[in-house]
């Protein structure tokens, strides 16, 4: 009798763990709140009358996540997107040359504020020159770019310190915006919230991994809340799960009316973006819609 | 699946057993209810939550006029492939 309790009540931790689990997934991929309670309720019954464990029954939570999600499809987010407000990036006739190389020729981009553009094209094709050029921290050969607002920009590496802990980052970057320290840290700690990361007790940045070093950039990137997001291949080290967040991240800051740019090799997502921008060498560079 | 509820309505576990008991083996919840999910995303069935006799709530799923339309077509098709492979294998036996 004893043997018995003891083992439904191992079984119900063990599932109610599980559950939680898939619930937290389920949400991190967008499933609409109502339809998760509904998998996760069903999950249960299904538990509880074939008293299978978890993994044994449904696999781990966040591949089964992923299958729920692609059942359902995608959310439709676009629905009741309002229309995209004024231009917050302009640049046009962008031209690069290294050496004698050049890496951009003629190259125009615009994004409104509301609007994710990605740049993408093969290694080489000057992505990350034109992102650093949007963010003025290269000078154009010819070509002019307009910035209406304020800016936030995420490198590809490098942009932590050393010996700095995640909370001294974001009074250093709070400060450079004009935030008070208690701010900073707030905002910080509840932006690396939505990447599933806590900060609070964090070391120093070169103790941390890369994924969670790109973490602290992309945090630093959105303090602030600046117009304008420059974000260059910021999901470098991200396993699956952060790399999902991430997007949602983006998301969010678009339905927020930012403007974003994101330089991407990887292409799975560019049916959620409004601009692609292609920098592999044609004969002409053009602008898809 | 669908076949399974032209009988009656029926939850996802007692779906798995039953097709399981017809000898298709053991169908774990993982792939069982994201089929459920996509039938009932493209209108072959409904579902409803419901308290059973005695045990806890459970989501029944009942088949669609177009789900029932699906299957009668499903299983004409069927039909006519194994009558084809079954012909076939005939031929083998018989030699």
């Amino acid at each position: 009798m004893n043997d018995a309790t003891n083992d439904v009540r191992e079984h119900a931790g063990e599932h109610d763990a599980w559950l939680a689990a898939l619930d937290g997934e389920l949400r991190r991929r967008g499933i609409e709140p109502g339809l998760a309670r509904h998998v996760v309720a069903e999950a249960a019954a299904h538990l509880r009358d074939s008293r299978q464990p978890p993994l044994a029954a449904f696999g781990r939570p966040d591949v089964y996540a992923a299958a729920v999600a692609d059942s359902v499809g995608e959310p439709v987010s676009g629905a009741r997107r309002p229309p995209p407000g004024p231009v917050r990036l302009e640049a046009r006739g962008i031209v690069k040359r290294y050496r004698r190389r050049p890496v951009l020729a003629g190259v125009d981009l615009t994004v409104r504020a509301g609007q994710i553009a990605a740049i993408v094209g093969a290694n080489g094709c000057g992505k990350s020159t034109l992102l650093r050029i949007c963010a003025g921290m290269v000078s154009p050969d010819r070509g002019r770019v307009h910035v209406h607002g304020t800016l936030g920009y995420c490198p590809q590496d490098g942009g932590t310190s050393e010996f700095l802990v995640p909370d001294e980052h974001f009074v250093l970057v709070g400060a450079g915006r004009g935030m008070g320290r208690a701010a900073a840290v707030g905002a910080g700690r509840a932006h690396a919230a939505a990447l599933d990361w806590n900060p609070a007790g964090a070391g120093q940045a070169r103790l941390l991994s890369g994924g969670t070093r790109q973490k602290l950039n992309l945090v630093m990137a959105g303090l602030g809340d600046p117009d304008v997001l420059l974000l260059d291949e910021p999901y470098q080290g991200f396993d699956r799960g952060a790399y999902v967040d991430f997007w949602h991240q983006l998301w969010r800051w678009r339905d927020a009316g930012k403007a974003i740019v994101v330089v991407t090799h990887l292409l799975d997502r560019l049916d959620r973006v409004d601009t692609v921008l292609d920098l592999t060498p044609v004969p002409e560079p053009e602008i898809r819609a | 699946m669908l076949a399974a509820l032209v009988r009656r309505e029926s939850y996802g576990y007692e779906l798995a057993q039953s097709l399981d008991a017809a000898g298709l083996g053991p169908i774990r919840g993982g792939t069982l209810y994201p089929v459920l999910l996509r039938l009932q995303r493209t209108g072959m069935v409904t579902a409803q939550w419901r308290e059973g006799e005695a045990g806890p709530a459970r989501k029944y799923y009942r088949i669609t006029e177009s789900g029932g339309e699906v299957l009668r077509r499903t299983a004409a098709d069927w039909e006519s492939f194994a009558g084809g492979v079954s012909a076939i294998l005939r031929e083998v036996a018989a030699r």
